[in-house]
């Protein structure tokens, strides 16, 4: 029956159907992100209502006496990402400079492509190295047991280098040409230029790179995991042993029930949350780039 | 970009001429000071040049050390064992010795054929509606946020979720199927994003002229768009493979981290090597040669992933070859 319809309207129906369908899929990233906000926030309901946000946002974890307080482990992400960014940013902007401004085009190519190659190095595998190369170096070297604050961080530079490498040179290159020209033109330096011109010209852009790289190692997990330590305590120098959120999800997910395991979940609601602020910041940045354009 | 001048002298010859046609008549004393002022500021400036130049320099040698490193101590340690056939293939042992991790590597292609297989129409899908349909919609604002959001979320919470939501809620337990479903969110903005750029690189002309023969905008897309897509597209899914294969934390609470037999239906457990590494690593203690099996698994691991990042590039461009169509640059 539904052949006789005239062929012109079929023809648009199908037209219509495929735009939805190719709409539903589109829409699956929406879906996905509100479903993970929704069954991770479900699932850390307990620990909000049991325990009570007082106790989750202390500076005690011992489930066994009710204790669920995620303070430390919240202080240890924040140390090893900004341990990582102080160590990874200077070379990977220092990287995209030399890509965009000095290297020869052969060097070029061949420098950009060895940092696509580290981008694709598992997190495990880096983590497995850590473990098994450069902690023992870092406890000969230190005195101490060698996992820790400052093995996290070592990992986490060589993790966000390929990151903000990539997002840099993309800003570095869309300053215009003109720009760098009429800089050199007045007799600057290589350097002035760049210092005066290219670097304040390509600031938000930059600016995006690290904050990308940040989302990075904040939710950076088995790399981490393997030269943490692993202590339930507050990081006291560089050398001492602590957890981050992700590593503490990872290593006790598995044997956890009640509101412990919903306490976990309470975390991760935390990392959906830091990781939407940064997305949030790259937009506002953004936003005022395009306004001051 | 390159080959920026190293003009150092231009900027203070100016002042210079400046300051002598203001200091007239000619007084010797004060052009020799100003000349040896003008000298040291423009040596100053060719020295921090210098300096900058050494110092990019060092930090990309740096750069391709790390990464030098990282391979050459991954692969001194571990492809020996890696390459073992009888390691390979072999199969796990959980208290003696001399196991090998057969199940693992048949575990992580099997769960990277799965993901693609469900990942890649859906984003190539979503890529057609953002590149051909949707243009500037307030929809289309709506999925690129969706796919931020989603590409920034860490990939352990993925893994969290996708138990929830998967093993336990849709009731699929530990398994294949559900690992694959938790991945396919994961790698979804990635997969739709080269595909995107795939689209976005095919010709205006080509559509122009299709739509112009009197083909409608699926036909157009189906007969034109897409064929002339299918290297950007594949590069794009390949790479994707990489990723599932190297991702562990978001495997580990869906899929599994040990098994002692080749995993045959997607409803069963499986222990992809990435995760089994972790599990390696955890009960280490278990089987004497733990160590060993882990240097092996995570060079063949690692192997695997530059294998298919090479992939990636050939098959581009040879499909791009053989289709005559456009490039993948990069």
């Amino acid at each position: 029956m539904k052949r006789q319809g005239g062929s012109a309207l079929e023809g648009i129906d199908r037209e219509w159907i495929v735009k939805k369908t190719m709409l539903v899929m589109a829409m699956m990233t929406v879906l996905g992100i509100l479903l993970i906000i929704f069954f991770v926030a479900k699932e850390s309901m307990p620990a909000f209502t049991k325990a009570g946000p007082a106790n989750l946002f202390s500076s005690t974890w011992d489930p066994k006496s009710g204790r669920y307080g995620m303070l430390i482990f919240f202080t240890g992400t924040i140390t090893t990402t900004v341990g990582g960014l102080l160590l990874g940013t200077p070379l990977a902007i220092g990287s995209a400079l030399f890509l965009t401004q000095m290297a020869p085009r052969r060097v070029r190519s061949f420098f950009a492509r060895g940092v696509e190659l580290l981008a694709g190095v598992p997190s495990i595998v880096l983590g497995w190295l850590g473990f098994t190369v450069m902690v023992p170096w870092l406890r000969s070297a230190t005195n101490s047991q060698g996992t820790g604050v400052l093995a996290a961080s070592i990992i986490l530079a060589i993790m966000v280098l390929p990151t903000i490498t990539a997002i840099s040179k993309d800003a570095l290159e869309a300053v215009p040409r003109t720009y760098i020209d009429a800089s050199l033109a007045m007799g600057a330096t290589r350097w002035q230029t760049v210092r005066k011109v290219l670097i304040p010209a390509a600031k938000p852009g930059l600016l995006v790179a690290v904050i990308l790289g940040m989302g990075r190692a904040i939710g950076e997990t088995m790399a981490v995991a393997l030269v943490i330590g692993p202590a339930t305590a507050y990081p006291t120098s560089l050398t001492s042993p602590t957890h981050t959120l992700t590593t503490k999800i990872l290593m006790e997910m598995g044997e956890s029930t009640g509101v412990q395991r919903s306490a976990l979940f309470a975390m991760g609601l935390v990392l959906l949350l830091l990781s939407m602020a940064m997305i949030m910041l790259v937009r506002m940045v953004t936003r005022q780039r395009k306004e001051a354009a | 970009m390159s080959g920026l001048g190293t003009n150092t002298a231009g900027k203070e010859m100016v002042n210079l001429q400046v300051v002598e046609n203001i200091c007239e008549p000619k007084d010797e004393r004060l052009e020799r000071i100003l000349r040896e002022h003008i000298d040291k500021h423009r040596r100053k400036a060719a020295l921090a040049d210098r300096a900058f130049t050494a110092a990019t320099w060092s930090i990309a040698a740096v750069g391709l050390g790390i990464l030098g490193f990282v391979i050459a101590a991954i692969f001194v340690r571990g492809l020996g064992t890696a390459l073992d056939p009888g390691f390979l293939f072999g199969k796990p042992q959980a208290i003696k010795e001399g196991g090998g991790i057969g199940p693992m590597v048949a575990s992580s292609f099997y769960l990277a054929l799965l993901t693609v297989a469900l990942v890649v129409p859906v984003g190539v899908g979503a890529a057609v509606y953002m590149s051909e349909f949707a243009r500037e919609s307030r929809a289309a604002r709506l999925v690129r946020f969706g796919a931020d959001s989603l590409s920034a979320v860490p990939s352990v919470v993925f893994g969290i979720f996708g138990m929830v939501l998967f093993v336990v809620y849709f009731g699929l337990g530990y398994s294949l199927l559900a690992g694959a479903l938790t991945l396919t969110l994961l790698n979804l903005p990635t997969v739709m994003r080269t595909s995107e750029e795939a689209l976005k690189a095919v010709p205006a002309s080509y559509r122009e002229a299709s739509l112009a023969l009197g083909a409608t905008r699926w036909e157009t897309v189906k007969k034109v768009v897409l064929p002339s897509a299918v290297p950007g597209i594949t590069t794009g899914a390949v790479l994707a493979m990489g990723r599932i294969v190297g991702e562990s934390a978001a495997v580990i609470y869906t899929v599994g981290i040990f098994v002692r037999k080749i995993p045959v239906s997607p409803l069963k457990p499986a222990a992809p090597m990435a995760a089994h590494i972790w599990h390696t690593y955890t009960e280490g203690a278990l089987v004497s040669d733990w160590m060993r099996i882990a240097n092996g698994e995570a060079a063949f691991l690692l192997l695997l992933v530059l294998a298919l990042n090479l992939a990636a590039r050939l098959a581009a461009r040879l499909l791009a070859k053989k289709t005559g169509t456009v490039k993948e640059s990069g």
